[in-house]
């Protein structure tokens, strides 16, 4: 692949990239949440088209403009969402689209069943699943899913097969197995291009590796070369803007520094799907930051912190009363308020007005004589609307038609109209321009300076550094370490993250 | 197929208690009037199972029934207001018509992208209307049409009935082709891929359009084969003829184990869910029971025919709910098998110490 440029709506994301596999390889490509990885592969795999730029196999130019094209080139994507037919049994998945429909009769061709579900036991043989052929997927675990997605790619004989972070949801054996798998194909001559964030993971496979970072090409590394610091320096090395975050207010380290009693405390709090409870502490006026990549079980987390799926065991006190939210209404009545990452599927009704929304989870209180008080809601709508900064033409507009980050002025406006005491941001920032993030920080430092303690989810190393007071690191829906501001840097909090380091506490 | 066995085995239940109650259930005229009922259901039932099983929904299949009969009298009829062309031409413009107008349904939801639901509904008022205006508000009679004898007769007949009515001779058919295709062949996996999981389906390099726009042909055109039968059962074409029909395939073809969220569903299922909707339609009608009034006079009980919209609605409900008990212990197992290899342990694996 050269020069591969693409763009969503204005965004840049993949400008002038190039990657080469090569047979018989294990390429490891590398980079944070967002660096255009996944933009990338989909390119690729003929699922996007590039805006620029040339691929060639062999040396020829070819031209992948579906996922059929791209398949008959021999080209294979294991994606991170599975993408499978649960209602289908194992083999079916495996040759879903290439059943031999090429012939006289079409698509009306008979399904070669039998030989089908013979391909399929010796391909779920080479990737040590032991389930028969005629399972439907929908009764395997995720697990075996994947190792079903994988037999998939082996049964196109693809000569390269892209895989995108294929061990987040194995267990340790199943890994074990795949890299196995992996090993074979590359001595059989097959190119792999291998996406992972696990250190351990690309200096056990991979011979060479490629680094992007936003949406650009930063560096190549041999396998000698390839130490985790050289690709941590490489995936995360921006250069930190020091005046982009709000300095600390006295009064808000005053808080911190007198070590008052925490506000919630979170005690081996079980989230379900976790192999262990999370504990943690924050104060009142305290931004602690939750760092992690993607499935980490950050989001989980805070999730059942504002009760939207309840704790399996553990206990949380809030203020020093025992705090268990079932539903997120429990949670918003203690003073608990999520801004949640998928703003636009959980945080906000895109069809309703800048007011409507801001009054939503407290519409109640704006009942007079059974009907809604306009005037009320247009009031706090307005107040809202000049304390955030938030852009827009009305308080009647309709959210839809407002930027990212008006959109999530609307989300934390909605929140502020409740006086929170504990507010849980997910992703505050995600594609949400410098400016708008600027203010957002500077909103989320005022509040604390007010004595509102927040949680903050992020996945943008400089986000997490330059506003948290503290940071959880997590990794595999663990605490990894909890590091104080003092011993924050983007290599320590990368290397936990990824888990090149050993759990840490700082001191 | 659990879910066939457990419909099969209520369904001979049902029969049973009927026939107990009033052995003219399964007397000649009316088993074989409820033969005909099931195979004119069935037809476009499997239709709009393929639909179904996609992942889409079909509302317009009773305004087709309805036009092709319509069509057909106009067109061919010697009667009055008929234009009196050979019934062969009268059936095939109606099946042509039954197919495009699938056809052209298909290709508004997948190109355009839009809701199938919306595109069917009006489908269904427009081609309504249009039935209407053809029958100027009247009825179109089909007169002494050959067509008749498409209902009514059949192979082996017996003391005037025939043994095998041809309805029934053309759902075994449909049965056959339809089972075949869906279970049999590419294009019926596609079918299921696409339902289950429409972006895997694509990502596979499925025509997932092409084959969608299929569904809705086959679900219109089987419309129209089933509105040839109605034509011949009726013989007076009105505007009133298919009204609702496509809501009672629905219910079939849920009865029989389809999910609305597509990728479920058997041919077999759907045979027993048309079955078990006639079934209860006539039950209601057969079902008496003996009993001595007070003064000991022998007395005959039977259900109020003003029940037959309470009694069918509640018997879907109760065969979903059931379905959605089956599926909920179904995930609870899965998720528990699945939490197996990993159990949680209390013990957070790395120290977290409160900092100084």
């Amino acid at each position: 692949m050269h020069g591969i440029t693409k763009r969503f709506a204005g965004v840049t994301a993949l400008a002038d990239v190039s990657l080469t596999a090569r047979a018989g390889e294990v390429l490891a490509l590398m980079g944070e949440n967002g660096a255009g990885k996944s933009t990338l592969i989909k390119i690729l795999g003929g699922v996007q088209p590039a805006d620029a730029g040339e691929i060639r196999i062999d040396g020829r130019a070819v031209l992948l403009d579906g996922v059929r094209a791209a398949k008959s080139l021999g080209i294979a994507l294991i994606h991170q969402e599975l993408m499978l037919a649960p209602n289908l049994d194992i083999a079916a998945n495996i040759f879903l689209g290439g059943e031999g429909a090429g012939g006289p009769l079409g698509l009306l061709a008979p399904l070669p069943r039998a030989e089908m579900n013979r391909k399929a036991a010796a391909l779920l043989a080479r990737v040590g699943l032991d389930s028969p052929p005629t399972t439907p997927v929908g009764a395997l675990t995720v697990g075996q899913r994947q190792m079903v997605e994988i037999a998939r790619a082996l049964s196109a004989s693809a000569r390269i097969i892209v895989m995108d972070e294929p061990t987040s949801s194995l267990s340790a054996q199943e890994s074990a197995r795949l890299f196995e798998v992996i090993r074979q194909l590359r001595t059989d001559g097959v190119g792999i291009i291998y996406i992972s964030h696990r250190m351990e993971e690309v200096q056990l496979l991979a011979d060479r590796v490629t680094v992007l970072r936003d949406g650009r090409h930063v560096g190549d590394l041999g396998r000698q070369e390839a130490t985790t610091d050289k690709i941590v320096a490489l995936m995360v090395g921006r250069e930190l803007t020091g005046d982009y975050f709000p300095k600390k207010t006295a009064k808000g380290s005053e808080v911190i520094t007198a070590g008052g009693p925490p506000l919630l405390e979170v005690k081996d709090l079980l989230v379900p799907g976790a192999p262990a409870g999370v504990s943690f502490q924050v104060r009142r006026g305290e931004i602690l930051g939750f760092a992690g990549l993607v499935g980490a079980g950050r989001t989980e987390l805070v999730e059942t912190v504002f009760g939207v799926t309840p704790a399996r065991a553990g206990t949380m006190t809030l203020g020093g009363q025992p705090f268990a939210p079932r539903r997120p209404r429990d949670a918003i009545r203690r003073g608990v308020c999520l801004a949640p990452e998928d703003r636009k599927r959980n945080g906000l009704v895109l069809p309703m007005s800048v007011a409507e929304n801001s009054s939503l989870p407290n519409v109640g209180s704006y009942n007079r004589w059974g009907w809604l008080d306009r005037a009320a809601e247009r009031r706090v709508a307005k107040a809202e609307v000049a304390r955030l900064g938030i852009k827009t033409s009305s308080i009647t507009t309709k959210v839809v038609t407002l930027s990212g980050g008006n959109q999530q002025k609307v989300v934390l406006g909605k929140w502020l109209a409740m006086s929170p005491k504990l507010l849980i941001l997910d992703e505050p920032t995600r594609g949400i321009d410098v400016g708008a993030r600027a203010e957002i920080y500077r909103q989320v430092a005022a509040l604390a300076a007010d004595g509102v303690a927040i949680l903050m989810v992020s996945s943008d190393m400089e986000e997490v550094i330059g506003m948290s007071d503290r940071v959880v690191v997590m990794r595999e829906r663990r605490v990894a370490g909890v590091l104080e501001r003092a011993a924050f840097s983007q290599e320590r909090i990368g290397a936990l993250m990824t888990g090149a380091q050993k759990a840490e506490v700082s001191a | 197929m659990r879910r066939e066995l457990g419909m099969s085995a209520a369904l001979v239940a049902m029969c049973l208690a009927l026939f107990i109650s009033n052995s003219d259930f399964l007397g000649q005229s009316n088993a074989i009037n409820t033969l005909r009922q099931i195979s004119m259901l069935g037809i476009y039932a499997i239709g709009s199972g393929f639909v179904i099983i996609a992942g889409g929904i079909d509302l317009s299949v009773g305004s087709v029934v309805g036009l092709t009969g319509v069509i057909i009298a106009k067109l061919s009829s010697q009667a009055s207001g008929g234009l009196g062309h050979s019934l062969g031409l009268g059936v095939f413009v109606a099946l042509a018509v039954a197919l495009l107008i699938g056809l052209a349904q298909g290709l508004l939801i997948t190109r355009l992208h839009l809701q199938p639901f919306i595109v069917t509904l009006a489908g269904m008022l427009v081609i309504r209307g249009i039935s209407q205006t053809i029958v100027e508000g009247g009825t179109l009679s089909l007169g002494t049409s050959p067509l008749l004898r498409l209902a009514n007769g059949g192979l082996f007949m017996h003391n005037g009935d025939p043994l095998l009515p041809y309805p029934l001779l053309m759902f075994l058919a449909v049965i056959a082709v339809g089972g075949y295709v869906l279970h049999y062949t590419v294009l019926g996996r596609y079918v299921y891929a696409i339902g289950g999981n429409r972006e895997a389906a694509a990502y596979s390099g499925i025509n997932v359009k092409r084959v969608e726009t299929l569904t809705y042909v086959v679900s219109a055109g089987l419309a129209g084969v089933a509105g040839v039968c109605y034509a011949a059962y009726i013989g007076q074409m009105s505007q009133q003829v298919g009204v609702a029909y496509e809501l009672y395939a629905i219910a079939a073809v849920v009865l029989g184990g389809c999910s609305l969220r597509g990728g479920e569903g058997t041919v077999l299922g759907i045979v027993i869910g048309s079955t078990m909707m006639r079934v209860i339609d006539n039950g209601i009608n057969m079902f008496q029971i003996r009993y001595q009034d007070a003064d000991g006079v022998p007395r005959l009980w039977r259900l109020n025919p003003n029940w037959t919209f309470v009694i069918v609605g509640a018997v879907i409900l109760i065969a979903v709910v059931l379905d959605q008990v089956v599926h909920v212990v179904q995930d609870a197992r899965r998720i528990r098998g699945e939490a197996q290899p990993h159990p949680p342990s209390p013990a957070p694996a790395t120290p977290s110490l409160p900092p100084t």
